[in-house]
């Protein structure tokens, strides 16, 4: 008996920590695979320059702007429907109303985002290609509206964690001064809520930040530096998913190592961040 | 007898070949089991599935998995032995070659077209126009005799064998725009082309059909009629690629391309026998 | 006045959101019902081949959907089966035997897992498969095996996750009862603790399938391919559902395959929904529980 629990500490043990040197190994896959590129400072000219095979140019530097345009982008347009949607979910509804408002959030995030990508290329690009942006309709603005309905769902969720969570004797004395529910949401709810607020923000960036499918689909893919939101982009993650197949001894593939890097970087900031922000939160969360 | 049923006769006659030479050209399979990975070409793909699909039907203990990605891809891949069989647009470079000790079947020969939406009036092209279009010189269809529209340019990515002998033979090695969007194959040119009003791209001329229209380029349509008379310059031949002589499944494989029924596949799907 | 308006705005635009979004979900249904809703049916699984003969594997299926779907489910099932036992005891040592900083460093890890883009799990995955490919030449190429390690690795932080939580949750008193009794650790974690959150690690096993089946990005580097027939071994390339979807609507050859393109895309989301409410099924027993 003894030497069984003996032996399933150990193999919980190494569960978790066989797991937890993973995620550091796959860190140094990039780094490994990258590491040409590191050698001589390489990998800050490659962030810098920009990228055109045909000339020698192998920098990443339009994807990082395709990446952070589209992500930021997606997170402005995302931001006040999430807020909004939040406060219906928590505030605004009659109760029974609210559960089936987080219901049909919680359903949205559940659908595939091929899904999401594959109705935008059949009708919201020819929308934005004749209305609103001209050109080929894959811009920088396309995917970002896309990409805005996609993490949406998980910003509502941190937001309306949130919110709920705020102690009740708070909400009492706030109710028994007879605050309409929108005074209660802007002085009272809001205000302590801000940790899991910014949470969902940050959360949502890296969402943006992390998706391949929708910008690959809709954002054009072309190299050039993007100048305006109607211009053709490419992400770092649609980089990676074009360039995979290239030659495996050529810096094109090994540029790809630099982007993986240069997200997973991303990701330890994001976590970073959010442990900074709320202590209690954590990505797993969602 | 009537005349249609005379036509259904020869029909059924033609039929009934067709069959007894896919019979014997298929019967070498009959032994085989295993898998065989292809990958690489874009424009092979239609040919690839359609061979797969008779072999496969014929001798369900056999395999075929065909991926694209682009002919940089097939001849990489293959060379460091992942794949079986690699397809390229365009020749292996020497250095190719010899790095890797490839074996290069020429199976199909084909063009690539300039190719633009049905809806746009443009037609025709000179050479100097298309590369103006495709290095952002002339950026609206107007000064090329189309509509007052911007035109959206597609490309293929770096690995395109399609793109590099375009590029090559109808562009003149001339450069290229950053700001055209990407694909990745020709079957994704052929649907952004077809989605896309005031878009302008190439594909293989095996994969020109209805729902794209093909330009001339000084004059000449690119068709299989000008490429098989040579009138249409912009051509290249199909292969398939083996590290070494090609051995088993993937030696078949190849000898079936190169067969009357392999032959007739590659014609049905818009391509130039090389028999 | 002036408040009362920005409070309306305010309430307005509240309402208007939610609205929108429900009408951006409402409408994407209606619009593959519309398009796809017609091809539903034993053709669109099964193409020109019956489906017995399908099934007994007699005849390969050509022009349906059935090697994606299959693909699909063995991929689910690999990945869900590697992820679920090794999250599962990570997520049993993080809550009852992990402390200190080594718990602090271990959950920072889970996150930073959790938070990578499937991109670069698939990245890493065909990373393996070239290593894996030096040291075994002509051996191992992207694969299905490949394609399910690295899924399981995208997964994993959900298990761990719901496992954790749901064993850190449960009351002192019925924490205590066992060893009193003299029940080993072990025994307490296995018959009591465990039992009891079974609904949430369940939970937690729903969403990892969810991610599993819509993912995209990572099989996109590991071994998905358009064209592979049933899966049969580890070692072949597959097909798979999502990879088809995006891949019809970046190249259909023609009105067809566009139209089995939208069947497929329907089918995907009534799949998706399915698994949701069996989610929400779950958690409406972990709730009734907790009231009793």
């Amino acid at each position: 008996m003894r030497l069984l629990s003996r032996l399933s500490v150990t193999v919980f043990r190494l569960a978790a920590f066989g797991s937890g040197l993973l995620t550091i190994a796959v860190f140094l896959m990039m780094l490994s695979f990258g590491w040409p590129l590191l050698t001589d400072g390489q990998f800050f000219t490659l962030l810098a320059g920009e990228w055109n095979p045909a000339n020698g140019l192998f920098g990443i530097y339009p994807m990082v702007v395709g990446s952070i345009s589209i992500a930021f982008l997606a997170l402005l347009f995302s931001l006040p429907v999430s807020l909004g949607t939040s406060f219906v979910a928590t505030v605004l509804a009659p109760p029974p109303v609210r559960r089936f408002v987080l219901g049909i959030i919680r359903f949205m995030a559940g659908v595939p985002t091929v899904i999401y990508g594959f109705v935008a290329v059949f009708m919201l690009v020819p929308f934005m290609r004749e209305q609103i942006t001209g050109g080929s309709g894959l811009n920088i603005l396309t995917a970002a509206i896309v990409l805005a309905v996609l993490i949406a769902p998980t910003m509502i969720v941190f937001f309306v964690s949130g919110l709920k969570n705020v102690k009740p004797e708070y909400c009492l004395a706030v109710d028994a001064l007879g605050a309409r529910p929108v005074q209660k949401l802007i002085f009272l709810l809001i205000p302590q809520a801000w940790p899991s607020i910014v949470s969902g923000i940050i959360m949502g960036l890296g969402r943006a930040m992390g998706d391949t499918l929708i910008s690959l689909m809709l954002a054009g893919n072309s190299i050039a530096i993007p100048a305006s939101v109607s211009d053709s982009g490419r992400t770092l993650t649609a980089h990676i998913a074009l360039v995979i197949a290239a030659d495996f001894s050529s810096m094109e593939f090994k540029s790809i190592f630099a982007c993986g890097l240069v997200l997973y970087i991303f990701t330890v900031i994001v976590v970073v961040a959010l442990r900074w922000v709320s202590p209690g939160q954590d990505l797993r969360s969602i | 007898m009537s005349h249609l049923k005379k036509v259904f006769w020869s029909v059924l006659m033609l039929l009934s070949v067709a069959v007894i030479t896919e019979a014997s050209d298929l019967d070498k399979f009959d032994a085989e089991k295993g898998v065989l990975k292809i990958a690489g070409g874009t424009a092979h793909i239609p040919v690839m599935k359609e061979a797969a699909k008779m072999i496969m039907q014929k001798n369900s203990a056999i395999r075929i998995t065909i991926a694209g990605g682009g002919s940089g891809v097939g001849i990489k891949q293959v060379g460091e032995g992942l794949i079986d069989i690699g397809n390229a647009g365009r020749k292996a470079t020497e250095k190719e070659i010899s790095q890797y000790g490839l074996h290069m079947v020429k199976w199909a020969i084909d063009g690539v077209g300039v190719i633009v939406n049905p809806k746009n009036s443009v037609t025709s092209l000179t050479t100097k126009q298309l590369n103006e279009i495709f290095s952002g010189k002339i950026t609206n269809w107007k000064e090329v005799g189309g509509g007052d529209k911007s035109i959206n340019l597609y490309d293929r990515d770096a690995a395109s064998g399609t793109r590099s002998v375009f590029w090559k033979k109808a562009l003149k090695k001339g450069d290229v725009s950053t700001k055209a969007n990407i694909v990745v194959s020709n079957g994704a040119m052929k649907t952004a082309i077809a989605g896309d009003p005031y878009g302008i791209g190439y594909v293989s001329v095996g994969h020109i059909d209805a729902t794209v229209a093909p330009v001339a380029l000084d004059g000449v349509v690119p068709d299989l009629a000008n490429v098989k008379n040579g009138d249409y310059k912009v051509s290249r031949g199909l292969y398939s690629i083996t590290k070494g002589e090609p051995v088993g499944l993937a030696r078949l494989f190849l000898e079936f391309l190169l067969s009357p029924t392999g032959q007739k596949i590659a014609e049905s799907k818009g391509f130039i026998s090389v028999q | 006045m002036m408040r009362k308006s920005y409070e309306r705005f305010i309430v307005l635009f509240s309402w208007g959101s939610f609205l929108f979004l429900s009408a951006i979900l409402l409408f994407i249904f209606i619009y593959l019902v519309m398009r796809g809703g017609g091809t539903i049916g034993s053709r669109l699984v099964f193409g020109d081949v019956s489906p017995l003969d399908a099934l007994l594997l007699r005849q390969r299926v050509f022009d349906g959907l059935l090697p994606a779907i299959v693909g699909t489910f063995v991929l689910v099932v690999l990945a869900v089966g590697i992820a679920l036992p090794v999250g599962l005891a990570a997520g049993i040592y993080m809550a009852e035997y992990a402390s200190g900083w080594i718990k602090k460093i271990l959950s920072a890890l889970f996150d930073v897992l959790a938070g990578l883009p499937s991109i670069v799990i698939g990245l890493a995955g065909f990373s393996l498969t070239l290593f894996l490919h030096k040291i075994l030449p002509n051996r191992i190429g992207p694969c299905l095996l490949i394609s399910a390690l690295a899924l399981s690795f995208l997964i994993m932080p959900y298990v761990v996750r719901s496992t954790q939580m749901a064993l850190e949750s449960i009351p002192l008193a019925l924490r205590h009862t066992a060893p009193a009794m003299g029940a080993t650790r072990l025994q307490n974690i296995l018959y009591v603790l465990l039992p009891n959150c079974l609904p949430d690690i369940l939970g937690g096993a729903i969403l990892a399938i969810g991610r599993a089946a819509e993912d995209t990005a990572v099989i996109m580097l590991t071994g998905v391919v358009a064209s592979a027939g049933l899966p049969r071994s580890l070692f072949e390339q597959f097909e798979a559902l999502p990879f088809y979807i995006y891949y019809i609507s970046s190249q259909y050859a023609n009105p067809e395959e566009l139209q089995m393109g939208f069947g497929a895309a329907l089918l995907l989301l009534v799949l998706c929904g399915i698994l949701f409410v069996f989610a929400f099924l779950m958690e409406q027993l972990i709730q009734r529980r907790m009231l009793r």
